[in-house]
């Protein structure tokens, strides 16, 4: 018989050896005097050839900063998600959160002030103030650094267009065309014309940017007071539009509990020919849902009437709250140089572009600008030749967005109104007899509850 | 505890630190001590803290203390009522579903008199399936489209698709439906473990009376089976009132939260708040789901008590 | 449950709550006779009513216990938009075996399964150490504290497990000592797991009942606790031993939220936390591939482990408590 006692330690020192793997321990400094740090990389599910893209910028990176190792986590930013993350500590020492948040956690004090080193980044100035202000505490200090800026479009899959007999050069420029296009799309195809998000907070996201195409505002700000407002009649008139086309046309199909990747992956399938989202969502639907560039075509959200506008929200690349001063200085080197440098300067967009299509992924996908319009446009010149998403495809979208007004998401507790939200977009779609007054009115004062206690606070 | 204890001779001496060494007291600790550490740090601990995290609130940074502020603000949000009717209909529906029918198939398969394994076995596989990968299968089974799958099947005999999931009322019983699946099978083998526990003498002296088979299930098996009846009835509501991943995986608490739960509501206070969680309103509402379940662990605890003892 | 159950002379009786006559013997078979008498099963009536109801219920349990499992293996090797469109056709447009190929290096759930198997060792491993030195103190050695303990251990089975949710995810983030997270880390999910009363009262009825007799004669024999424990206690243990062990690798397969609050880390999540994380990210055949695969385990060790299962399960409603 074995002794009990070897036993025993060997199980105990084996399973230690395993109970301590641990993937993504937070960056440190080794004795090398390298500092490690993590970044978030692309999100879960992602192909293997957009990671291959990603892993060959970090190896460049390292090259050009032999002083720091960066090692990638995956990642993805989700309302319901993120906050667990974040009480945890087990987020990257660079990740990002939305527009929507980064003032609030900022405020709270759970990310690194870089205010110094952003300062130092030599384009320091031409930044767009007013978009570097998501990024700022209340004193000013800088937090983060806004990248990816996108207005909503509508995304369409020119295939499906095509194959229900409607000219995929032509996308819809009104609802009524868009109610239109879906009913013959869905009568002829039994697939979804058109998708609107639901869950996960983004049935808000979306209700919002309905409401913004019509002139409305979710929430008002007059002095120090803010007013929840989604009671009002745009966003009434958008939600009776849904609700027409699902209980009237039954263009919508049949899938009411999608979120962001959800709706993606709804669209990449298949399964629904338009829905509204963010411009850069190509991205991910080509990472992840295997859609093809040349069938994509991504037009303007129609707007009218007085005050209509586009939604416009973005990222912010953070820094966690828990990193050294070297952590900090080498995590927003890696943020300069992925996010920024290939808007900036003229061989390190080339050589993302040329990585990105050699890895198949889609350049010269829709985007606003984080400095100016003629800066954007002069990074679009240096990569012209590499760019694979067909420019006709996106040209409705392009061609109008500049001259658009480019409204902010609603400024306080926006997660929490888009949740809200989320459930009397669901209660349409799923409930014919809704009763819309009574539900916005709902969200109006369970909101407001919040932003009540938020003030007295104070 | 009676003090018949493994060494008596000890303890009738005076007791010094080295009677209780030689006594094997370092011993005793030694091999009480995974306990000590696990339950302390992981269940006795937690437990004292829960109830003093719901009477604080605290961001990590402040942490002062409320009084019954959670346990009011619970209280005062619409969504608990939704989650507690929610939770109680899930209950409901998992045992009209869940219940009766398990009976019956057992009655019937302990009269089975060649290859019961096999009907248990088949009865039971779908409770090794791990319930996370059940739940992700029958969400696809519940595809509202006319091409899903269950809306296929009852295409077959004329039946226009159903909404399944996607629709407030159908939600909550699709879900049961689904967790009945998962589930049904354990139900089946206790109530055969018991059905053949069963003396046979009880049947032989039914017969005996004169008794047919639907008075011997009548008279004979059932007040046979009322122990066990009542411990199924018990564990059932126990576990349905915490039910958690079911709804969360398969609608997220959707359609307008007509299956949010309270599990899932405690969940969102806790953690889904992009922001930060509410940990105090999450801890007051587990003590108070808490304190409706230890009535009825108890009653459970005393049944079975009262079994064992027979 | 407490030393005042007699022991009984019957070493491998299971404990002296089980009410399964023979628990040794899982199935059914042991009784000569059940509700229908052997000369009712003469009566024509009966013997054709009650075949064509068993029939029946063949045909039912086949539907319901394989149906749904035989379908996601047809759809793991199915094309996707076979799948969407014609979800009850077989084949319509081939076989797509890549979806395998693509669930397992692709999306990488091997690693994730691996994972899982080391989830399910550390935990039982815990479990099996917390229950027997508990358990061998509280009805082997019984120092005059133990009762107090055994309280203590009961006391938490009227805990329900949600109350522990949030302080026991701040007690990971923030363990007493150490003072390192073990959030991603197994540990986050393995010594949790060993604080599990019922196991305690498994195993501490379970060695109550074993004879004295025995101990006295080994102590006599000049063992000391270590070997009685590893030597006799064990050995005479194995069949409670077994039970503790399939509860606990279930358990361990089964659990979902916990793991998921916290391993949040992909590279060491279990299948249950990272198929819902990668569901809406993932091809449709190549996640109902994953799907597939992730069941695979658990039917075969079921299979293999029949009888210990069903006897597990029939004890669950029977002892538990």
């Amino acid at each position: 018989m074995k002794s009990p006692g070897k036993v025993a330690a060997f199980a105990v020192a084996a399973l230690a050896g395993v109970g301590l793997l641990t993937g993504c321990s937070s960056g440190s400094s080794d004795a090398n005097g390298k500092v490690a740090i993590t970044v978030a990389s692309l999100i879960p599910g992602s192909s293997p050839d957009a990671f291959k893209a990603f892993n060959q910028h970090i190896k460049d990176f390292e090259k050009a900063n032999p002083d720091i190792l960066v090692k990638p986590v995956e990642y993805q930013w989700t309302g319901p998600t993120f906050s667990a993350q974040l009480a945890a500590g087990t987020l990257p020492d660079v990740f990002n959160v939305p527009f929507t948040d980064s003032k609030s956690l900022a405020n709270a004090g759970q990310l690194a002030d870089i205010t110094s080193n952003v300062k130092q980044l030599s384009y320091y100035d031409k930044f767009n103030k007013s978009l570097l202000q998501v990024a700022e505490n209340d004193k000013g200090d800088i937090f983060g650094i806004p990248y990816g800026p996108y207005a909503y479009g509508l995304s369409y899959n020119r295939a499906l267009f095509t194959k229900a007999g409607l000219d995929p050069n032509k996308p819809p420029t009104t609802w009524d065309e868009v109610r239109a296009d879906a009913k013959t799309i869905s009568d002829k195809l039994g697939i979804a014309g058109f998708m609107e998000f639901t869950s996960g907070n983004t049935g808000g996201w979306g209700l919002t940017e309905m409401t913004y195409a019509r002139g409305g505002r979710m929430e008002t700000t007059s002095g120090s007071k803010t007013t929840v407002t989604a009671d009002n009649p745009q966003t009434v008139d958008a939600l009776k539009f849904l609700q027409q086309m699902r209980w009237t046309d039954n263009s919508l199909g049949s899938n009411f509990l999608l979120d962001w990747s959800g709706m993606n992956q709804y669209f990449g399938s298949g399964q629904t020919a338009m829905f509204p989202s963010g411009s850069d969502v190509l991205t991910s639907l080509v990472q992840q849902d295997g859609v093809k560039a040349s069938d994509y075509g991504l037009a303007l959200i129609p707007t009218s009437g007085a005050n209509s506008g586009v939604l416009s929200g973005g990222n912010v690349a953070v820094v966690s709250v828990g990193a050294s001063a070297a952590e900090k200085a080498a995590s927003v080197k890696w943020i300069d140089s992925y996010y920024m440098q290939k808007l900036l300067d003229k061989s390190a967009a080339v050589t993302d572009a040329k990585s990105l299509v050699a890895n198949k992924q889609p350049v010269g996908v829709p985007q606003l600008p984080i400095f100016d319009k003629a800066q954007l446009d002069t990074s679009l010149g240096w990569i012209d030749s590499y760019i694979n998403v067909p420019k006709s495809n996106v040209a409705p979208f392009q061609d109008g967005i500049f001259t658009q007004t480019i409204i902010p998401e609603p400024a306080k507790h926006t997660q929490e109104l888009y949740g809200a939200l989320d459930t009397v977009v669901q209660a349409v779609l799923t409930d014919k007899n809704a009763d819309i007054p009574t539900l916005l009115k709902g969200v109006d004062t369970q909101i407001q509850a919040l932003i009540d206690a938020d003030a007295a606070k104070k | 505890m009676t003090a018949t204890t493994a060494i008596p001779a000890h303890r009738r001496r005076k007791r010094t630190p080295m009677t209780w060494l030689r006594g094997g007291g370092l011993w005793n600790l030694l091999f009480l001590l995974p306990m000590l550490i696990v339950f302390g740090v992981f269940s006795w601990g937690p437990i004292v803290e829960s109830v003093v995290m719901s009477v604080q609130k605290t961001n990590f940074v402040t942490t002062s203390f409320v009084g019954i502020d959670n346990f009011v603000a619970v209280f005062n949000d619409p969504q608990l009522a939704t989650a507690v009717t929610n939770t109680a209909w899930f209950a409901l529906l998992a045992l009209i579903f869940g219940y009766p029918l398990p009976l019956i198939v057992a009655v019937l398969m302990s009269e089975v008199r060649r290859r019961r394994g096999l009907f248990s076995a088949l009865a039971y596989l779908p409770v090794v399936v791990p319930p996370v990968v059940a739940a992700l299968l029958w969400k696809r089974f519940f595809d509202a489209s006319p091409h899903g799958v269950f809306n296929t099947i009852i295409g077959w005999v004329g039946i226009p698709p159903q909404p399944w999931i996607q629709s407030a009322s159908s939600a909550m019983p699709s879900i049961v439906l689904e967790a009945t699946w998962a589930a049904a099978g354990g139900t089946i083998i206790i109530y055969l473990a018991a059905l053949t526990s069963v003396a046979p003498e009880l049947y032989d002296a039914a017969e005996v009376d004169g008794a047919g088979i639907w008075q011997k299930i009548w008279h004979v098996t059932l007040p046979q089976l009322r122990g066990v009846l009542l411990v199924t009835f018990i564990l059932q509501i126990i576990g349905t009132a915490q039910v958690f991943l079911e709804p969360f995986l398969i609608t997220g608490g959707g359609p307008v939260n007509s299956t949010l739960t309270i599990l899932q509501l405690i969940y969102r206070y806790a953690f889904t708040n992009s922001i930060g969680g509410d940990y105090g309103k999450a801890t007051a509402l587990s003590i108070m789901l808490a304190l409706v379940l230890a009535a009825f662990s108890f009653v459970y605890f005393r049944v079975t008590r009262a079994w064992s003892e027979n | 449950m407490t030393a005042t159950s007699t022991t009984q002379s019957g070493v491998l009786e299971l404990s002296a709550g089980a009410r399964v006559k023979k628990p040794a013997k899982p199935l059914p078979e042991q009784s000569d006779r059940s509700i229908v008498s052997h000369s009712d099963w003469r009566k024509k009536r009966v013997f054709f009513g009650l075949s064509a109801l068993h029939l029946a219920l063949l045909v039912l349990l086949v539907l319901w216990g394989i149906g749904p499992l035989l379908w996601l293996l047809k759809s793991a090797i199915t094309p996707t938009q076979d799948t969407l469109q014609a979800p009850m056709e077989l084949f319509p447009h081939g076989v797509a075996w890549s979806n395998l190929w693509s669930a397992w290096f692709t999306v990488g759930i091997g690693t994730q399964f691996l994972n899982t198997v080391w989830v399910a060792i550390g935990s039982w491993f815990v479990q099996l150490l917390v229950a027997t030195t508990a358990g061998y103190v509280l009805a082997v050695l019984r120092p005059a504290y133990a009762k107090v303990f055994n309280w203590l251990v009961l006391a938490t089975l009227f805990v329900p497990a949600v109350v522990l949710l949030v302080p026991l995810y701040l007690t990971i983030l923030h363990p007493p000592l150490i003072g390192v997270s073990l959030i991603n880390t197994f540990w986050a999910v393995w010594l949790p797991a060993g604080a599990n009363a019922f196991n305690i009262l498994l195993v501490t009825r379970f060695f109550s009942n074993l004879p004295r007799e025995i101990f006295e004669a080994a102590r006599t024999d000049g063992a000391g606790p270590l070997r009685l424990f590893w030597s006799i206690v064990l050995p005479l243990s194995r069949p409670i031993l077994g039970v503790v062990s399939v509860f606990a690798i279930i358990n361990a397969w089964k659990d979902y939220l916990w793991p998921m609050l916290v391993l949040t880390n992909p590279a060491i999540q279990p299948l249950s936390v990272r198929l819902p994380n990668i569901q809406s990210m993932t091809d449709l055949g190549v996640f109902l591939a994953a799907l597939a695969i992730s069941m695979i385990i658990p039917i075969a060790l079921f299979l293999f482990f029949q009888r210990m299962f069903l006897r597990s399960a029939g004890l669950g409603g029977a002892v538990k408590g």
